[in-house]
């Protein structure tokens, strides 16, 4: 028996973990203190901050010293994007980006090479894998940044980025390259010297924690010029005052996320595939994206014969299921951009809508879910003159 | 032992200086750290700043778009000029 609806839209966050509200709550609580002060509120503060960027760091078997921690990973990206080309301008200035990358690391990679330099997308196949031979063809002399992602935050194909970045280095040894690991960071293993890269982007809602968090690895050596400036904070590579609850938040849920994960993936894993089962029995349902370990194992994203994705949403919104038209980070209305990348055409790229997972829902809420799915589909496709 | 690197790119003085501090502040007397910075008054701010503080600068070397310097410790680090230990 489900009450209450069920929220399958976690791609931009899961719920607070009670475990890392608890740790939140303290901080919240205690006299707002900056980490540069010598009284014992700043220490207590600047201590919890160091604390977290070692869990953080444990998590992606990094040094502490290599984490900068952010407002979540969108600014993560643009420290990265930003950040690298600015301090290393020797290098060149051309980027070269995955087709499929998050809305934030294209826009700022757009930025970037609006007046210097110039950006190369790479394409992908039918379910959005890069491949690393089209990452090497990509890179020239003169390129000095790379992005892929991890986990495709649209459709869920996993990358295989320990090969996207061998591939960018063989092709030139000098170049960086920036990995996004928002939606893997704290649900798969993510190891920053086995993947490689100079620099990763980490989110908080992946893991439970508030997903105004995030962190950006760089890697011990590599140039970063800070993108807000006027202060000591994270080593002159953030300024500003640290958001001591949320970073104590984030470094909470990576500690648990941690001990976890392996359990949490199961879980997911195994509802997605209940929620893809029930939802491709429905005719005219096409499933985007990579299967099996090649998929997120929170990420469902289907594509509706006869049906917009975002009046779809509306339907389901309308029964208490909550899911996104298509993509989290895209607008509404329009074609998906990863869709067409990976070689989808209207209807197709216009019908799509994102189921995303957490570990604590319930069969049950799955079950209930897809049925409204199926329901939903067949009342406006009953409506449509298109489905008819 | 490798000596620590404070990256201090793209922060004005007096920050790569403070951050310098913060850095020696964690190291023994006589032990080194190397700072990274780019602003182009850390050529002449570095060496006073040394000198004032009684640490030793080994070197500053200009590497394309960035310097280098390496600076031995002094006896004391103490406390910066904003009232933060550094």
């Amino acid at each position: 028996m489900v009450t209450g609806g069920v929220h399958l839209d976690h791609a931009a966050g899961r719920p607070l973990d009670p475990r890392v509200r608890a740790a939140m709550l303290p901080v919240l609580d205690a006299p707002p203190a900056s980490v540069e002060g010598v009284h014992e509120p700043a220490r207590r503060c600047a201590d919890l901050v160091e604390e977290a960027r070692g869990s953080v760091a444990a998590l992606l078997g990094a040094p502490a010293e290599a984490i900068v921690f952010t407002a979540g990973a969108t600014e993560a990206r643009n420290l990265a994007v930003k950040g690298l080309l600015s301090a290393n301008r020797r290098l060149g200035g051309h980027v070269v980006a995955s087709a499929v990358e998050h809305p934030a690391t294209l826009a700022c990679c757009r930025t970037a090479t609006r007046d210097r330099g110039e950006l190369t997308l790479v394409g992908v196949d039918a379910d959005g894998r890069i491949a690393p031979s089209a990452v090497a063809a990509a890179v020239r002399e003169d390129t000095a940044l790379v992005c892929v992602v991890h986990g495709q935050p649209e459709v869920g194909t996993i990358q295989d980025v320990a090969a996207l970045v061998a591939a960018a280095r063989d092709a030139r040894p000098g170049c960086l390259v920036v990995v996004d690991a928002e939606e893997t960071a704290g649900v798969l293993p993510v190891d920053v010297e086995a993947i490689g890269c100079d620099a990763l982007v980490v989110g908080g809602g992946a893991m439970a924690a508030p997903p105004w968090t995030g962190a950006l690895y760089v890697r011990p050596g590599t140039r970063l010029h800070p993108v807000v400036e006027g202060g000591l904070q994270e080593g002159g590579k953030r300024a500003g005052a640290q958001d001591v609850p949320g970073v104590v938040a984030l470094g909470a849920a990576a500690r648990l996320a941690a001990a976890e994960m392996a359990g949490r993936a199961r879980a997911m894993t195994g509802l997605r595939d209940l929620l893809v089962a029930r939802l491709t029995a429905v005719p005219g349902v096409r499933l985007n994206g990579a299967r099996g370990d090649e998929r997120l194992p929170g990420h469902v994203q289907v594509s509706v014969e006869g049906v917009e994705g975002e009046t779809l949403a509306l339907a389901l919104a309308a029964r208490d299921v909550a899911v996104s038209p298509g993509s989290a980070c895209s607008a509404a209305g329009k074609a998906s951009p990863v869709l067409e990348a990976m070689g989808l055409e209207p209807p197709w790229t216009h019908s799509a809508v994102l189921l995303t997972l957490d570990w604590r829902l319930t069969v049950d809420e799955v079950v209930f879910a897809s049925s409204v799915f199926a329901e939903e589909v067949a009342r406006l496709r009953a409506m449509s003159p298109l489905a008819r | 032992m490798t000596a620590p690197v404070v990256d201090a790119l793209g922060t004005y003085c007096p920050a790569p200086l403070r951050l310098l501090r913060r850095a020696l502040a964690r190291v023994a007397p006589g032990d080194e750290v190397v700072l990274l910075a780019d602003d182009p008054l850390i050529e002449v701010d570095l060496a006073a700043w040394c000198h004032e503080h009684g640490h030793e600068l080994v070197s500053l070397v200009r590497d394309e778009d960035a310097y280098r310097g390496v600076v031995r410790r002094g006896a004391t680090v103490g406390v910066d000029a904003s009232g933060g230990v550094t």
